[in-house]
């Protein structure tokens, strides 16, 4: 089907001309193409039942119905990234209905239960912003036209998300006991957050998202930009972080051993085992944690409950 | 697939939030029928105020101008 070379589609990219269809694509750049807007698309999806667990536990109706309005913003999210999956021959009922739930392709950290209202607010100071952090980055440099206009809702709604975040950390580390409960989430929630950006350059196997311009940031750098604002942010709250800046480098520096194994029963990090290796990091992620089941489950039920009616299996 | 939940026609969404603004491509939808894709467009994309938007088929569409 491609009738544009490898090179000529290079070329367009590099003099800064944005993809506008599958006609104008190699097969290798929709295929990266793909795999990158699954992972956007499948990570909003499951941000939906993560953030409801612990929505529930919202103090006050307004507070919940903030939160209702987040899960929202992030299902309409989601449906832009299949949509735009679908106008490149995935079937995206397929996509959501009926992979096994180990087939989702989203952070591991969604699989760990958010239990509290901190947790969850926690979730959006960190985890909305390393998406804010990935998708303003695609939004500024990614090479396909179609992607970058869906993202200017995103980008704005995702910054509402983090503000929404800081917000209530701001206001909860002033109560009793606030400080505590807040870091009992950090303890567990910075460093998933911190690996959720993927492997280390130097060992990233996959470089198709950077040279076609999907994305336009590597791995290191976006997980910089994550840190530059999210341990300030924890430092103002007196809340304790395994990272400091180092000047002479003009970069964060992770002070813990990194990367490590987590207990996800206990949401506990064994940084006393020492730092483990990126491959046993991609062996948990793929193995994924102790909520996949039960999030992929209630996202698929009324999809199998109507052709159970519908006289269908 | 089940009957009722198949969505196979594409709409594309327009809108605006100014007066002085230009009616803008902000997506598009999928839906069985012309009511729920009036739905979908103004719950998905609900990021502002608008004052005007519509809905297009996407096979009504005719292209005069390609994107080269």
């Amino acid at each position: 089907m491609a009738a544009v070379s490898e090179e000529s589609l290079k070329e367009r990219i590099a003099s800064g001309y944005l993809v506008e269809t599958p006609e104008q694509m190699t097969d290798q750049y929709k295929a990266d193409l793909v795999r990158i807007l699954t992972v956007s698309a499948d990570t909003e999806l499951v941000s939906a039942p993560a953030y409801y667990h612990a929505a529930q536990k919202a103090p006050s109706l307004n507070s919940f119905v903030s939160a209702l309005a987040i899960i929202q913003d992030e299902m309409g999210h989601a449906h832009i990234a299949y949509r735009l999956l679908e106008d490149l021959g995935v079937k995206k009922e397929q996509l959501i209905y009926e992979r096994e739930p180990s087939q989702f392709k989203y952070p591991y950290a969604f699989d760990v239960p958010l239990e509290t209202w901190e947790e969850l607010v926690v979730a959006n100071a960190f985890y909305d912003r390393a998406g804010f952090v990935l998708l303003g980055d695609v939004f500024r440099h990614t090479s396909y036209g179609p992607w970058k206009r869906a993202l200017v809702k995103v980008d704005k709604e995702e910054n509402f998300h983090l503000r929404h975040g800081e917000h209530w950390m701001r206001r909860i580390v002033q109560e009793p006991g606030g400080r505590e409960r807040l870091q009992q989430a950090v303890d567990w929630m910075f460093l998933l957050t911190v690996e959720w950006f993927g492997l280390p350059d130097d060992l990233k196997k996959h470089t198709g998202q950077l040279s076609y311009g999907l994305k336009g940031s590597s791995n290191d750098t976006l997980r910089q930009t994550w840190l530059r604002t999210a341990v300030p942010l924890c430092e103002e709250l007196g809340l304790k972080v395994p990272a400091r800046y180092d000047a002479e480098t003009d970069k964060y520096a992770v002070t813990c051993p990194f990367p490590a194994e987590f207990e996800a029963k206990n949401r506990r990090w064994l940084l006393e085992k020492g730092p483990v290796t990126w491959d046993d990091v991609l062996r948990r992620w793929k193995q994924r944690g102790p909520k996949n089941e039960e999030f992929v489950e209630r996202i698929q039920r009324g999809y199998r409950e109507l052709k159970m009616l519908n006289g269908e299996r | 697939m089940a009957p009722g939940i198949e969505a196979n026609q594409v709409y594309e969404v327009f809108a605006r939030a100014r007066y002085e603004d230009p009616l803008r491509h902000v997506g598009s939808v999928t839906a069985p029928d012309d009511e729920l894709a009036q739905v979908y467009a103004k719950s998905v994309y609900d990021e502002w105020q608008w004052i005007e938007m519509i809905i297009v088929p996407r096979r009504a569409v005719i292209r005069v101008v390609q994107p080269a």
